[in-house]
């Protein structure tokens, strides 16, 4: 799956604050835990785009630190501009999940 | 850490990529790192973080081509544009630098050649004669001849990366050859040309390379408190 369609690339972009919400977070591991929620078809390297932009616009900020695994990783941590944005991505996603389940459950395809 | 430190490590850690990963990796370097007008900050974070994230792909059996995709120019364009430029003040305290040590090393070198060959074998008068409007003009003119050509060099740099067959090392170095040729003839062409503007201003060689000296220092010194380069 390209990330081409920006309703995509704005559902990535909240799910990434949303993992880095939980934890700070280096680009490998955020790649494997999004993988992990089954976000599989989207392509590893295309986070690192959407990392930058939510560097750009002061969403999270990313730090060098030393990782469990000895070397050093840049960690990203989300700021407080972040949070705002990742409650405002959740409550837009609440509002619009159930309407469009229910459109396409109306329209004969079974989810 | 600094920016000069990450290239450092990202020199050292690319060596661990495969044969195949470091050509693909490589090409991805070279192209975003010849966007010079972009944070360089930005710009050597994201490729450590890309090396990195390819080194622990590799080590898990996958490929460049499986994590960034098979359009690599597409996906580093993707990247350079959500790179931020770079902050005016960075640019502007390299091209002084740039002046200051070209300019300083220009004139060191012509102030003691001009000294030698007067002192020693009793050449010319002692000082260099030229009308003060004409000689800042060529300086102008040559600084920009000289941004072009690393413009030019640049995205000749730029343009050779992502291709399926290499040139020819011949072809290449003929072409390098025959525009560094061009570049240093044009360079020398405009004092010829230039009209004679201002008034005659006469300066003396040791006048030259204490000028000289003075700007060599204070473009090492700016280098060393800025980290400019290396």
């Amino acid at each position: 799956m390209k990330l081409r369609s920006q309703l995509l690339k704005g559902i990535l972009e909240g799910c990434i604050l949303s993992i880095i919400s939980q934890q700070p977070t280096y680009g490998y591991e955020l790649s494997v835990k999004l993988q992990g929620f089954g976000l599989d078809d989207v392509s590893e390297g295309s986070i690192y785009p959407i990392l930058l932009r939510l560097q750009k616009e002061k969403l999270i900020k990313g730090e060098m630190k030393k990782s469990e695994s000895g070397p050093k990783r840049k960690y990203y941590y989300l700021t407080d501009d972040g949070l705002e944005s990742l409650r405002l991505f959740i409550h837009h996603w609440t509002t619009i999940k159930q309407p469009v389940d229910n459109i396409i459950e109306k329209g004969g395809h079974r989810l | 850490m600094n920016t000069k430190d990450l290239i450092q490590l990202n020199n050292e850690k690319r060596e661990q990529l495969t044969k195949e990963n470091k050509q693909y990796y490589g090409d991805m370097l070279v192209y975003i790192r010849t966007n010079f007008t972009k944070s360089e900050r930005y710009i050597e974070e994201v490729l450590m973080e890309l090396l990195d994230h390819l080194l622990q792909a590799q080590a898990n059996g996958r490929t460049a081509k499986d994590v960034f995709g098979d359009d690599p120019k597409a996906y580093c364009n993707d990247i350079v544009g959500e790179i931020p430029s770079e902050k005016k003040a960075n640019r502007l305290s390299f091209i002084f630098y740039l002046v200051m040590n070209l300019g300083g090393l220009v004139s060191l070198t012509a102030g003691t050649v001009g000294l030698v060959l007067f002192f020693i074998f009793g050449l010319g008068e002692g000082t260099i004669a030229f009308p003060l409007g004409s000689g800042i003009l060529v300086i102008l003119i040559d600084l920009i001849l000289l941004l072009l050509f690393v413009m030019a060099i640049l995205k000749w740099v730029k343009n050779s990366t992502f291709k399926e067959k290499q040139p020819r090392k011949w072809v290449e170095f003929l072409l390098l050859w025959a525009s560094t040729a061009l570049f240093i003839g044009l360079s020398l062409l405009v004092p010829r040309f230039m009209p004679d503007i201002g008034h005659v201003i006469q300066i003396s060689f040791p006048v030259f390379i204490l000028t000289g000296a003075v700007m060599y220092i204070s473009s090492v010194v700016m280098n060393k408190k800025m980290q400019l380069v290396k």
